[in-house]
């Protein structure tokens, strides 16, 4: 593996990681923006943003733009979190000159009035999708109430009157804020030529204007509320429960992201022995959520209404054990395998590997090898994890709850 | 592309195939059990589920923690799957590691305790699964789907259904593992690093011991009806479409193939051109070939907000019939494109490829070189394609909905 990087005048920044012996190569535009850098007049415009993308340039129309990544059979899509807005496609080599020169175009958008009022008939059918879908709405719905005030509490979808009354001006001055070339990393990785692919982005961004682009940074402990809500069409209890975490900076999100195995693995963790072999609740898990300066660990459990004392009482138990005894150095030798193990299986395909790339370059402002963090996995010690336990003080936490209407 | 195959049959008929991949440190493996859905016993739906839990609740000399505790320690992302035809158990991991997971598995499918203690739990976590699928509208139309579109039992839920699980027992449910997991039968499949010679002399001494095949035919009976509403307070109608077409054993398979991908392929592909981007009808609408080994079809799925119910489900099946009347080149182009390119890119997996040459194996006896698929898919033109479509024309479609409005079918 050999990594490049590049940046450009305008503050675009190019890195690569080239692996000749691979058949494919991925190609993403890194965007810093996200639900959290929107005011709550334009909340769900970074979501939005992400669908207008596709609908091309001056030159392109939506359906030429998706012929032309069609033709090449890329496959091809986008996503937004509250704080990332990131452009993806892997392809086989040969087409990813086109792909790329493709991305970079649509970088500029045309940001047309009638597709904008035709695509929020499609967004406000994706908010109406995920309120039917009560695993994702209830990690959402406790993400916005243990944030609060701060920014990373706003939903990425946003709200259908929400969406209503936005403009599509206000969308135009959105993005051109935060799509500056300063605000953005291409990355690539898989089999490529990196002297081509930098000529590719630089012929189609070197011009862009860079803007002065900010993001307010603040940790966040937590409202550690607790809320509610009854639905006619539920008849299991969803529940999540959100602990503080630690950044995506932070030396110690490897130990967080351990902890998080041992803690709420889907096989053979705590949560696992406790509740889901014993058949009390249905699906448990924990999982490490880092983000730019702050973070946050979720855990998401499934069980009947009549069990949600039971589970309480286990969880809550779970939680007082591990402040009080901490883990155990044969349960952390097994999340080391598990994450080791992933970490490798992904990191095998171009795609997998893009997103840790893009990811490590925007939050770090580095290129960590694979091999650099399966050593620093290696390197997290017990004593580590439990301190880390200690100061978060799992036994707080906020809670959300779905489920049926009658008790 | 280059590819090689290893293949070897044990004395008493398990197939052990194998598929080295350069350039990767990962294996996976799968085992293909003779004990999908389709062939439990009447009433017992879901007993599948239920044994491929309980088989791992203890087996050899290891109880439920430690055979627990020793997969867990070997770093194996699992992929244990419930089908209609087949009970696939494995998953891919450090190749270090494969020797100590077949071990375990071998145990787990020969010498499973099997215990009454541990039934109860298996069991119980099945029926939550059933009661879970409920909050999942976007998930029970398509378990509902397959089961009033194909033949019985061909369709039924692989998750089980409620009155079937409460009546198992776990004496009942013991036979039907036994007599389920036939060795002979039995197709394993592994991809990625691994030496061949050292997994089929390991093997040998795992299965070798085991009686050949017997007999396994499934007697297939009616089809359900063709509309069923699932009232459901939610906020979109969840829509599935399904219809008949040729299976993946049939001659005009790789024009069908074509015309779903011209169908639904890729985002310039037809439904999501006219239900999503011409009209703003849904944010989720596709389809895609699903086969079994004597039946297939195409399955879409729609979800949309109730007032949009109807016009969805008139514009897809409008888009069905229309292939019919005609395929331009330059959308086939790209289908062929998208079809060629993915199977380049799955072949980068080694999970993909050990599901991929097992089901192969299962469906046409053998395992098609990806220079072969690539030939057929090129050898595809649009008049092949239009009069593949119009021997076996989309007449009769199978429809759920769940949600708060029914829709009308023709």
């Amino acid at each position: 593996m050999q990594f490049e990087r590049k940046k450009l005048s305008n503050g675009l920044v190019l890195i690569g990681e080239i692996n000749p012996s691979a058949k494919s190569a991925a190609v993403g535009f890194f965007v810093r923006t996200g639900s959290r850098d929107e005011t709550p007049e334009i909340n769900g415009v970074s979501h939005f943003l992400e669908h207008m993308l596709f609908k091309g340039t001056d030159a392109l129309s939506a359906l030429e733009v998706n012929e032309a990544f069609d033709r090449r059979g890329a496959q091809f899509n986008a996503f937004t979190s509250e704080e990332n807005t990131v452009y993806y496609a892997s392809v086989l080599p040969e087409y990813l000159e086109d792909i790329t020169e493709l991305w970079a175009e649509l970088m500029r958008p045309a940001l047309r009035d009638d597709d904008f009022d035709m695509e929020k008939n499609v967004i406000k059918e994706e908010i109406a999708m995920y309120e039917d879908a009560p695993t994702f709405d209830v990690i959402d719905r406790c993400r916005t109430l243990h944030y609060g005030s701060h920014p990373c509490g706003n939903s990425v979808l946003g709200t259908v009157a929400g969406i209503d009354a936005l403009t599509a001006d206000q969308m135009r001055q959105y993005f051109a804020r935060r799509y500056a070339p300063n605000n953005i990393v291409v990355a690539c990785s898989g089999n490529f030529d990196w002297g081509r692919f930098c000529t590719t982005v630089e012929a189609r961004c070197g011009r862009w204007q860079p803007q002065t682009v900010d993001r307010l940074l603040t940790d966040f402990k937590g409202t550690r509320e607790s809320k509610r809500l009854g639905k006619p069409n539920l008849n299991r209890e969803h529940i999540c429960l959100v602990h503080t975490g630690v950044s995506a900076q932070d030396a110690r999100r490897f130990a967080a992201s351990l902890l998080s195995l041992v803690v709420g693995d889907d096989f053979g963790s705590r949560f696992y022995w406790e509740l889901v072999d014993k058949a009390i609740a249905e699906a448990a898990s924990m999982h490490f959520g880092p983000l730019d300066g702050t973070g946050i660990f979720y855990n998401y459990l499934r069980c009947s209404r009549a069990a949600v004392p039971r589970v309480t009482d286990i969880v809550t138990g779970i939680f007082q054990d591990l402040l009080r005894d901490g883990i155990s150095e044969d349960e952390l030798t097994k999340a080391r395998n598990k994450v080791l193990s992933a970490l490798v299986i992904k990191n095998e395909l171009p795609m997998g590997r893009l997103v840790d790339l893009g990811f490590n370059w925007m939050y770090l402002g580095q290129y960590r090898s694979v091999e650099e963090d399966v050593e620093a996995i290696k390197a997290v010690r017990v004593e580590e994890v439990n301190s880390l336990i200690r100061e978060l003080d799992l036994s707080r936490f906020t809670q959300y709850s779905l489920g049926p209407v009658s008790a | 592309m280059e590819q090689k195959a290893d293949r070897y049959v044990l004395n008493n008929g398990m197939v052990l195939l194998g598929e080295p991949m350069g350039g990767v440190e990962s294996v996976a493996f799968e085992f293909m059990l003779p004990a999908g859905a389709a062939r439990m016993p009447e009433g017992a739906c879901g007993a599948a589920n239920v044994i491929s839990d309980w088989i791992f609740r203890g087996a050899g000399d290891r109880d439920n923690r430690q055979l627990g505790d020793a997969l867990d320690s070997l770093g194996l992302q699992r992929s244990d799957s419930v089908g209609s035809s087949h009970l696939s158990f494995g998953g891919a991991l450090e190749s270090s590691n494969l020797t100590e997971a077949l071990t375990l598995h071998a145990d787990a499918i020969l010498r499973a305790h099997l215990s009454d203690e541990q039934f109860a739990p298996a069991r119980q976590l099945a029926l939550e699964g059933v009661l879970a699928l409920d909050d999942e509208p976007r998930q029970k139309v398509m378990v509902e789907l397959r089961k009033r579109f194909y033949p019985a039992p061909l369709g039924r839920s692989t998750v089980g259904e409620i009155e079937d699980l409460e009546r198992l027992r776990p004496g009942r449910t013991r036979e039907v593992a036994k007599s389920c997991f036939d060795v002979g039968r039995t197709i394993f499949a592994v991809a990625g690093k691994y030496d061949f010679d050292a997994v089929c002399g390991q093997m040998e001494s795992l299965f070798g011991g085991c009686p050949g095949p017997g007999s396994g035919a499934v007697e297939i009976g009616a089809r359900a009806g063709r509309y069923t509403h699932i009232p459901n307070e939610g906020s979109q109608v969840h829509i599935g479409v399904m219809t008949d077409v040729v299976p993946f054993t049939g001659q005009d398979y790789y024009d069908i193939r074509l015309a779903t991908s011209v169908l639904s392929g890729g985002m310039s592909a037809r439904l999501f051109t006219e239900v999503r981007e011409k009209r703003g009808l849904c944010y989720a609408i596709g389809a895609r070939y699903h086969s079994l080994k004597d039946a297939a079809g195409i399955m879409c799925y729609a979800g949309t907000t109730p007032d949009k119910a109807q016009e969805t489900l008139d514009v897809i099946i409008a888009e069905f019939r229309r292939l019919a009347e005609g395929i331009g080149v330059e959308e086939l182009d790209r289908a062929k494109v998208g079809l060629k390119s993915s199977l380049i890119m799955q072949s980068e997996s080694s999970g993909s490829r050990a599901g991929a040459i097992g089901s192969d194996y299962y469906m046409l006896g053998r395992v098609r070189p990806l220079e072969e698929i690539k030939e057929r898919i090129d050898g595809t033109t649009v008049d092949s394609i239009v009069e593949a479509l119009k021997r076996r024309p989309f007449n009769d479609f199978t429809v759920v909905t769940i949600g708060p409005r029914e829709v009308r079918v023709e």
